[in-house]
């Protein structure tokens, strides 16, 4: 389909006010008479809370408030993630706000004060007398699984979830493999690093509604905030705030409920921010995984069957572990044809920090095993990289090992061989220490929730009679374009410049609530939403337009200010239409809604169906030079092939590409968040390291636009995707360097430098 | 000369004089936020060690956060806004708009400031320079390719695409 | 409740008069990249921000016949720019081009870096293998201090509460052959896991005599004297140089901690110590 505006590279509405410093972030804002909050959280990793005495921080000149889980109208909760579908059981797991009886988790919070300044809320927290009955605890899933572990929750066993996948007979298949290969794959928890730390501030208004200012990917979560506090839905405000980077690590309540209860409490305004450090250690993590995996094949190259047993460490609460093992689940096997599958998950409670939702959400960690596994095969087989794939990977028509048919176009075997041809030819090592690889990986991600969710998205487009236009989308924008999508949508429809179009966002009081930005739902929800919005204001102007111009809708088109028609000369202003719409009472707005398919929330363990509305399918390929004697480790080429669907905005689409390449590039070689029996050994960005511009090269995107997504314009989500596969490709290229196989991340160059010795 | 349990300053930001009576330990950061209104320049870490602060003081490009307040008595500093009155960050903000260089943009304006003051010392780098110059300025969204691009198509002489 | 204070010395003689006044309740504020987030960290509590960073005697970089002076407030980003530096201290040039980043660069002082005494500091260990002298001052006047007996531990150095290193000097290291490699887990804002400095004095292919220094090998940054007898006076081939990386091995104690294990250490010791010749060679 043709477009005009959809496509191109626009600069977003929100590119220049950021590079100008206008835009105000969640700690920019301030209030007259606003007061400091700060949590007071566990030193114990698991512990019975004995007592706390707050009166001598009560006590303090300038505290106004000093909370604990008693003074909470309601502590505990099924945790909800903006779904408006009650799924229950292990998929809403308990929310808690504040401590109570018993600790879980280093940094766990236990107690809120707010007070006139910083300084004196952290005095405040020093005075709070808690007695902890250290209790012993247990960091290990493996173990936190077996009979008599140390209970985490207060549940009777630590296993969160358990899912599975049953497909043919793997046993019999791999009886018959002419190989086999088999490994186990450690992934660690790693943080979201966004560089906006959370902060919001709230606030109680002149009609008792609580207002929550707050940098955050769900603002749905005004529901559970009113739960909280004992109050109608309604009386909770949530305004989303631009975010300085949200991955998954803003999806959670962060600090909504603390400064509801503080602000409703002092009845004055409340901010709360976290430090680095107190980000690092509170907030969720990407949950660890320990990946069995077992793969057979024939001679040929033909993968007969998998054998795969997933444990992830949910750490100390529930939150999104289901979800994310049930991702993990249906891609455990990757995005190829096999005919015997046997996938096993779990995910088991353990007193370190909670795992959730970050980018991938429990994709990323599976592909890192399948890639390296069917690597490793192609090695044994002697086999190309490229050609194993296409052997074995899902076409139009295939399906996953849960039945999942994909109906459309699926591009594994096209960005396979074409990034690994964009690699070019091989560069030379320039020394006796310095080897070169190659490695290629290839990924599928959904977009769009968990279909058993149910999900919606709604959207309201409006035309001003000057032929300006307004969107009002309740999308929260974590920087990648969620809002300037929406823009480019409505001026493709309407005709209007984007310079002429306004997007509120991200309010629930005033934009329709366009669900979560999360699971790369965004522009496939809100953007077909508002799709839909756009084209039904659209039908009212060609409508009338017709009439005015006398010429067949057929013939009419709507372009840059003006509808005209294709078939004479015949064209009448927007503003003109606008005006005649105006004065005969046809609505000039539109407020839609956009479903997603739904399905059942799955009764069992065993997953069969639908679970996702589409994927996105994507590889890397990428060049390094291994440093034999140190074990450093360069990436020096760095292609990126996706097919993308349609690319809405070329720039936004190459920037996600480019940002989730790098954001793997750290997982898979740098990014290591240590905890040692529950405590954190990388507290701050010291010891904690992402990619700096050094350690990223220039990389080489090749979009592919298929036009088979759900999206509008036939657009896919890229989101997430982007960052999946480039971990493994870094494997596999150290694997063809230097002849070692990793199986754990970082690959860093202790681990190559010992796995060298090793092999001597 | 005296021992102070409160120091006042008086520090000129982006042309205008701001006076307070600081805390010995409060940063530059915390004086610019907190004091004089400047919360263009960003908190991404308190430490150092990822440049969301940077600003230009007395002509140096430095991390705000770690300068006390105090030290900065009596001089300038120029934020993403106050360097905005020159033409070349005015390219920069343009040309990272134009190159998709704004992902979630808390990183931006530490990021203009250090390309700025880089190009104004480096008028023609290279690609490898421009990230050199720019390692002390952290980026989780963007992967640094189009903030690369964005400030050599301003050293090329063309900032729209 | 305030816990800190602070106070603007105008001249040097001012700064050692109040540190003698304040004894161990001072602590010395210059570039203030360690300094704050200490602070922040809470790791610094109850004392007098003394600011020495206006003081014009401690900057500048003289060269007076064979010596070579950084004033203690030199800057990294100053130690980059000086001419006198790459051309006659190599060593110390290409460890301030890899220092931390080019901002904290901008503020970061070569005698902050002294005093800090980590047992990474990329500033020490280049000054350490050319052989560098501290100059420390008191009221009651001057000393000089050799840079190895600065330190007694890590974080510790051996001045007095009312010390102030006021320079470093070291003899310009015109006709030597030097290198400096850091290894460090990423590319840029990365503490040191192993990092050496090499100063060689080479007459045609056999070498008189070498500094080797050391960092985030031991306690303190230390000198491999051991290995530096080995070598001299040897001419360099793979069989010397390789009882040298093994020999180097044993002049250092490495400790596993979050970024490296021990063994990882003792083997990047023994491979850069050989790239370090060779690339100083070359």
């Amino acid at each position: 389909m043709e477009t005009t505006v959809v496509g191109k590279g626009l600069p977003k509405v929100d590119a220049l006010p950021k590079a100008k410093g206008k835009t105000i972030y969640a700690d920019d804002f301030n209030m007259p008479g606003m007061l400091y909050a700060k949590v007071l959280r566990s030193k114990y990793p698991a512990a019975k809370i004995i007592s706390i005495d707050t009166s001598k921080a009560e006590q303090l000149l300038g505290v106004h408030a000093v909370l604990t889980a008693k003074d909470v109208p309601n502590n505990n909760h099924r945790a909800k993630f903006g779904q408006s579908k009650d799924v229950g059981s292990q998929f809403e797991g308990l929310y808690r706000v504040l401590a109570e009886n018993k600790v879980r988790y280093v940094g766990e919070p236990v107690a809120l004060v707010a007070a006139e300044s910083l300084k004196i809320a952290e005095k405040a927290l020093e005075l709070i007398e808690v007695k902890y009955e250290p209790l012993p605890g247990v960091f290990d899933p493996v173990e936190a699984m077996k009979p008599g572990a140390y209970l985490v929750g207060e549940e009777d066993s630590n296993i969160v979830s358990h899912f599975k996948i049953r497909k043919g007979d793997v046993e019999a298949a791999f009886a018959a493999a002419d190989v086999i290969v088999e490994n186990t794959y450690r992934v660690p928890f790693v943080d979201h690093a966004y560089l906006e730390p959370e902060s919001g501030v709230a606030w109680v208004d002149e009609n008792d509604v609580v207002n929550i200012r707050v940098s955050t990917q769900v603002i749905e979560h005004f529901r559970t905030v009113a739960d909280v506090l004992g109050v109608p839905h309604n009386k909770v405000r949530v305004i989303g705030t631009w975010l300085g980077g949200g991955f998954g690590g803003k999806e959670d309540i962060t600090v909504e409920s603390f400064l509801a209860l503080l602000a409703t409490k002092t009845k004055r305004p409340v901010k709360l921010t976290f430090t680095r450090e107190e980000s690092l250690l509170a907030h969720s993590k990407r949950h660890p995984f320990v990946m069995k995996y077992k793969t057979g094949a024939t001679k040929d190259g033909r993968i007969v069957a998998v054998e795969a047993e997933l444990i992830a460490d949910s750490g100390a609460y529930t939150y999104l572990t289901p979800w994310v093992l049930l991702y993990a689940t249906v891609n455990a096997a990757g995005p190829y044809d096999i005919d015997n599958v046997k996938v096993d998950t779990y995910a088991v409670a353990t007193n370190n920090p909670f795992g959730s939702a970050n980018r991938g959400f429990g994709a990323i960690q599976p592909n890192v095993a399948y890639e390296s596994q069917i690597d490793e095969l192609a090695r044994v087989l002697g086999m190309d990289p490229v050609k194993i794939r296409q052997i074995n990977c899902l076409r139009q028509g295939g399906s996953l090992a849960t039945g999942f048919t994909f109906d459309r176009y699926v591009a594994v075997a096209d960005v396979a061989e074409k990034a690994w041809q964009a690699l070019g030819p091989v560069t030379e090592s320039k020394s006796k220490n310095i080897k070169i690889g190659r490695g290629l990986a290839v990924g599928m991600m959904s977009y769009g929730r968990l279909t058993f969710l149910h999900d919606t998205s709604r959207s309201y487009v409006k035309l001003e009679l000057d032929g300006s236009a307004v969107i009002r989308c309740g999308v929260p924008d974590l920087g990648g374009g969620q809002a300037q999508a929406l823009c480019q949508i409505v001026s493709e429809e309407l005709g209007v410049p984007q310079e002429k179009i306004k997007i509120y966002i991200s309010d629930t009081a005033l934009t329709p609530l366009a669900g979560t930005t999360t699971a790369t739902r965004q522009l496939y929800m809100s953007g077909n939403a508002t799709l839909k919005a756009a084209r039904a204001v659209k039908e009212r102007l060609l409508q009338k337009a017709a009439l005015m111009l006398d010429t067949p809708i057929a013939h009419l088109r709507v372009g840059e200010e003006q509808i005209y028609s294709t078939v004479s000369d015949k064209k009448v202003t927007l503003q003109e239409v606008i005006a005649q719409c105006s004065a005969d009472g046809i609505e000039l707005f539109c407020e839609a809604q956009f479903n997603a398919p739904a399905t059942d929330v799955p009764d069992s363990e065993l997953i069969t169906g639908r679970t996702h509305p589409d994927f996105t399918f994507g590889a890397h390929a990428v060049e390094i030079a291994v440093d034999v004697e140190t074990g450093a480790v360069d990436v020096q080429k760095l292609v990126i092939c996706y097919d993308v669907g349609k690319a809405i905005n070329v720039l936004n689409v190459e920037g996600q590409l480019e940002g989730g390449a790098s954001y793997c590039l750290g997982y898979a070689l740098m990014e290591d968040l240590i905890v040692e029996e529950g405590r954190l050994k990388t507290p701050s960005f010291s010891e904690y390291l992402i990619p700096t511009s050094l350690d990223v090269p220039d990389m080489d995107v090749i979009m592919l636009e298929s036009g088979a997504g759900i999206g509008p314009y036939g657009a896919k989500g890229v989101g997430e995707p982007a960052c999946n596969s480039i971990a493994p490709a870094i494997l596999n290229a150290i694997r063809d360097a230097v002849g070692v196989r990793l199986t754990s991340l970082p690959a860093t160059a202790e681990k190559i430098v010992f796995a060298l010795q090793k092999q001597e | 000369m005296e021992i102070m349990n409160e120091v006042k300053v008086t520090i000129n930001v982006n042309g205008q004089q701001v006076t307070a009576t600081v805390a010995p330990e409060e940063s530059l950061l915390d004086f610019l936020r907190n004091r004089a209104g400047a919360t263009e320049v960003k908190c991404g870490c308190n430490k150092g060690d990822c440049g969301t602060c940077t600003v230009v003081l007395d002509g140096q490009t430095v991390k705000s956060c770690l300068v006390l307040a105090a030290q900065a008595d009596n001089k300038q500093v120029l934020t993403v806004k106050g360097l905005e009155k020159e033409q070349l960050m005015q390219d920069l903000q343009v040309s990272f708009a134009n190159h998709g260089a704004v992902q979630c943009g808390f990183c931006t304006p530490g990021m203009l400031v250090t390309a700025k003051t880089f190009l104004e010392k480096n008028p023609q780098p290279s690609r490898q320079e421009i990230r050199e110059a720019l390692s002390g300025n952290l980026c989780r969204c963007t992967g640094y390719q189009k903030i690369v691009d964005a400030v050599a198509a301003v050293a090329a002489g063309k900032n729209d695409k | 409740m305030n816990s800190f204070a602070y106070i603007k010395p105008r001249t040097k003689e001012e700064a050692l008069s109040v540190l003698h006044e304040l004894g161990a309740r001072a602590k010395i504020a210059a570039g203030c990249t360690n300094v704050l987030p200490d602070i922040k960290a809470k790791k610094l509590a109850d004392c007098v921000l003394v600011d020495i960073s206006s003081l014009a005697e401690l900057k500048g970089i003289k060269v007076t016949g064979e010596t070579i002076t950084l004033g203690s407030l030199v800057t990294i980003s100053e130690l980059l720019e000086s001419e006198a530096v790459a051309s006659d201290a190599a060593v110390l040039w290409q460890a301030a081009k890899v220092f931390a980043d080019p901002l904290t660069r901008n503020r970061a002082t070569i005698g902050g870096n002294l005093a800090n005494a980590s047992p990474a500091g990329d500033g020490i260990v280049p000054l350490m293998a050319l052989g560098a002298i501290v100059t420390v001052e008191n009221v009651n006047g001057k000393r000089e201090i050799p840079l190895e007996d600065l330190f007694t531990g890590p974080g510790q150095n051996a001045l007095k509460p009312d010390e102030l290193i006021t320079a470093v000097s070291f003899a310009r290291a015109t006709n030597t052959k030097s290198n400096f490699i850091k290894f460090g887990l990423r590319k840029s804002m990365a503490i040191s896991l192993v990092s050496i400095a090499v100063v060689m004095e080479t007459n045609g292919d056999k070498l008189d005599r070498i500094r080797i220094a050391l960092g985030a090998l031991a306690p303190t940054p230390v000198r491999a004297k051991k290995t530096e007898e080995l070598l001299a006076g040897k001419q360099i081939g793979p069989e010397v140089l390789e009882q040298a990386s093994e020999l180097i091995k044993t002049e250092v104690e490495p400790i596993t901690d979050v970024r490296a294990s021990r063994e990882y250490r003792l083997h990047l010791t023994g491979v850069l110590l050989k790239r370090a010749i060779e690339t100083a060679l070359a």
